[in-house]
């Protein structure tokens, strides 16, 4: 959080695909190993079997007093379903991250990011993994939590014996999100290709 | 004593009656001076240039007649661009281009001629004695029989069943010739080691290790026929080194120590380099290929180089590079000069040391498996890691947000042998293929049980079987409309572009060649 007072933070996707732990993760990473303050709020409520379920995460330098998140600064969607229903809380400019091959958004006023999260996982053999890979590429692209404490809570929080491969699905995510900013990056200075 | 040395390779024709009148009219030539008649400065090839440098010539001049007044028509020209392209080698290499001259003269010039000597003489007395180091050889006449026994015990020869496999395997064999890695083994366990037959069957080998990989006893015939080679060098046994061993001497002359080299000067400002990088880009010898090729073959073995200096760039890696880069070694080792090969190989290892780099990248084949595995093999320290461009590339690749753009051909794939000894780096090319977008990508040949070499690794025994497979290769390779062979290593875009000169079937075989590297560089973006 090197400039940033406070983040919002919304994840959403359909049950059983480890949103409400992406949400814990990340909390639990800018607190309890950052230090600085967090909240999280989750609904399941009807949406939970099957359909959107969300988790709501403030990230912050002081003591937060409202947990719940009205316009989020970032937006994480891994269903067309949470998309749908959530993109309206994403503030004006705000940080779309969706799963490229899940989400199919609408042009908006916000900057979109699309990761092949779920493919990505499922290359790793481990389909369950595209919230930790998610959550690496945003550790990349937001400073919003520091790597090391991504890496610890997810050590942390992941089921005994599978802390390898989660730590390899975040640095998947994680070194994708650099690639991505580094292609922005070139791209802006107008280096595409390799031959000049 | 004379100090100086310098070679003067004299035409029969029209120079040589000035000479005569030089010496008639007991002129003072210079003593170092030696001269060599010949019938024409065209038949002087690039190769017996570079050997005058390397067995110890300080100076070297080609003297013949003027362009007009060739006997034989062409050879003033012939004598003229071998001449350029063996100055041009001997500037990166760090000998100097002044120290090889050619001249012309009419036969009543003699004021001409001497002027010439008395001047080259003075700017190779002024340049002072070549930095090349000959090296000394120790012939021992005779074979050592010790050390063949040693050798067939070390690869445990011994312990081949005669099944035949390798023989069925290997691509001399089936092209016809009358050779086979069984038949040799053979016979040196039966104590023949000096027969027409088995020396030339040690010669023939290409080392592609086709046979190594089939065989139920492991026996590693390669490496075997690589330490006979040795025995056979140190007896006299010449190699079969094609190109008049051009490149055998030019990598000797590099094992000189203090050369001062010019490796990198070409490289266009556009490539970003940073010589305190802890990475290392190790080229290998492409440059020097296309100039000695340039009027054959036309090969763009450089680009690779350069390419893959651009694609480190463009994943913002700038590499330092070594402008002393010698040749890593591996052609020497694999055709019996094992001391040459050290040479280079420690005068490489305390360059690398001294750059500081932490990482090696290199994309030739042979490179990669010179320093990676052969370098420690012969306990020569190397306190950095070696990886092959294919690895960083694919690494990089797989992180996502590049794109490829599409290529308007149908590919086929031609695996370098020397990336086929493990398994993940032979997973490699293909797997950076599969990120391509070309119109159609197809295996060589769908049955065939594992690669096929281009058959001219380490400059060695090219002949007419070597032809003919290539050949088959190539028509391997163009079957079912392809119509682009990609290759990964410098040498097999040369020797199979060369195959497809093949004057009987002529276009038949032609198709475009292009390097992997250069491929990926050409269509790679930020996506
Ligand atoms: S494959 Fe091995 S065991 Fe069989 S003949 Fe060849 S060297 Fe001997
Ligand atoms: S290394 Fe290759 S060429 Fe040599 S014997 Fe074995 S299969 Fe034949
Ligand atoms: S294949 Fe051609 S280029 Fe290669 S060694 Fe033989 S003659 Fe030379």
């Amino acid at each position: 959080m090197q400039d940033l007072e406070e983040i919002k933070i919304i994840v959403t996707g359909f049950g059983g695909q480890g949103i409400i732990m992406a949400g814990r993760i990340i909390g639990k990473a800018a607190s309890l190993v950052d230090g600085n303050e967090s909240t999280m709020v989750q609904s399941y409520g009807p949406e939970s079997r099957g359909g959107a379920c969300n988790a709501q995460i403030i990230i912050s330098a002081n003591p937060i007093h409202y947990p719940y998140v009205d316009q989020a600064d970032i937006l994480i969607c891994m269903s067309q379903g949470g998309y749908e229903k959530y993109i309206e809380q994403l503030k004006a400019q705000g940080t779309l991250i969706a799963d490229e091959d899940l989400v199919n958004p609408a042009d908006g006023d916000f900057d979109a990011y699309h990761v092949p999260a779920t493919r990505m996982a499922e290359a790793l053999g481990q389909k369950m993994m595209a919230n930790i890979i998610m959550i690496g590429f945003l550790t990349a692209v937001i400073p919003a939590v520091s790597v090391n404490a991504a890496r610890e809570t997810i050590r942390h929080s992941v089921p005994r014996g599978t802390e390898e491969l989660n730590l390899k699905a975040f640095a998947k995510g994680y070194d994708h999100g650099l690639a991505v900013l580094k292609g922005r990056e070139k791209k802006a200075a107008g280096q595409t290709g390799a031959i000049a | 004593m004379n100090e100086f040395n310098i070679i003067l390779f004299l035409c029969n024709w029209g120079p040589h009656v000035a000479f005569q009148t030089l010496q008639d009219r007991r002129e003072k030539i210079p003593y170092e001076i030696k001269m060599v008649r010949i019938p024409c400065t065209g038949r002087i090839s690039k190769a017996l240039l570079l050997k005058a440098f390397e067995r110890g010539a300080d100076g070297v001049a080609l003297v013949g007649c003027r362009p007009g007044a060739c006997r034989y028509g062409s050879g003033t020209l012939t004598a003229q661009e071998n001449t350029d392209d063996a100055r041009q080698i001997l500037n990166i290499m760090g000998v100097g281009e002044q120290r090889l001259r050619q001249a012309t003269f009419l036969p009543d010039d003699a004021e001409g001629l001497f002027e010439f000597l008395k001047t080259f003489s003075q700017e190779i007395r002024t340049l002072g004695k070549s930095p090349v180091e000959v090296s000394e050889k120790s012939v021992t006449k005779a074979i050592d029989l010790q050390q063949v026994a040693r050798a067939v015990s070390k690869y445990d020869i011994f312990s081949c069943q005669d099944c035949g496999k390798c023989s069925s395997a290997c691509p001399l064999s089936l092209t016809g010739k009358s050779f086979t890695p069984r038949a040799v083994a053979s016979a040196m366990i039966a104590g023949d080691i000096d027969s027409p037959i088995v020396i030339e069957g040690i010669w023939s080998c290409l080392t592609c290790g086709r046979c190594y990989e089939r065989c139920p006893r492991a026996v590693n015939f390669p490496e075997f026929v690589r330490e006979v080679r040795e025995i056979y060098q140190d007896a006299g046994i010449k190699a079969l080194e094609p190109h008049g061993g051009f490149f055998q001497s030019m990598m000797r002359v590099q094992g000189s120590a203090s050369l001062n080299m010019d490796r990198w000067s070409w490289l266009p400002e556009s490539v970003h380099l940073n010589m305190k990088s802890k990475i290392l880009f190790f080229g290998g010898c492409a440059p020097y290929f296309d100039i000695f090729f340039r009027k054959f073959l036309g090969p763009q073995t450089q680009n690779i180089l350069l390419d893959s200096l651009r694609l480190l760039n463009f994943f913002d890696v700038q590499p330092s590079v070594l402008s002393n880069e010698r040749c890593c070694g591996h052609d020497l080792l694999w055709t019996g000069d094992e001391r040459g090969f050290r040479k280079l190989a420690v005068l490489n290892a305390e360059a690398i040391h001294a750059s500081g780099a932490e990482q090696v990248i290199t994309a030739c084949p042979e490179c990669y498996r010179t320093l990676a595995v052969d370098y420690p093999r012969h306990g020569i320290e190397t306190k950095f890691k070696v990886i092959h461009l294919y690895d960083f590339l694919n690494r990089e690749i797989e992180k996502g947000a590049v794109g490829f753009k599409p290529i308007d051909a149908h590919l086929t794939f031609q695996d370098p042998c020397r990336l086929l000894q493990e398994e993940e780096l032979k997973a490699l090319p293909r797997k950076l293929i599969g990120h391509l977008k070309p119109r159609s990508f197809r295996e060589i040949s769908e049955s065939e049980t594992g690669p096929i070499c281009c058959g001219g690794c380490a400059w060695n025994g090219c002949d007419a079987y070597v032809k003919a497979m290539q050949v088959n290769r190539l028509k391997q390779a163009r079957a079912g409309g392809r119509d682009t062979l990609v290759t990964a290593c410098p040498k097999c875009q040369i020797h199979l572009k060369c195959a497809m000169e093949d004057p009987f079937l002529g276009q038949a075989l032609s198709m475009d060649v292009k390097d992997l590297t250069s491929l990926i560089a050409q269509s790679i973006y930020w996506a």
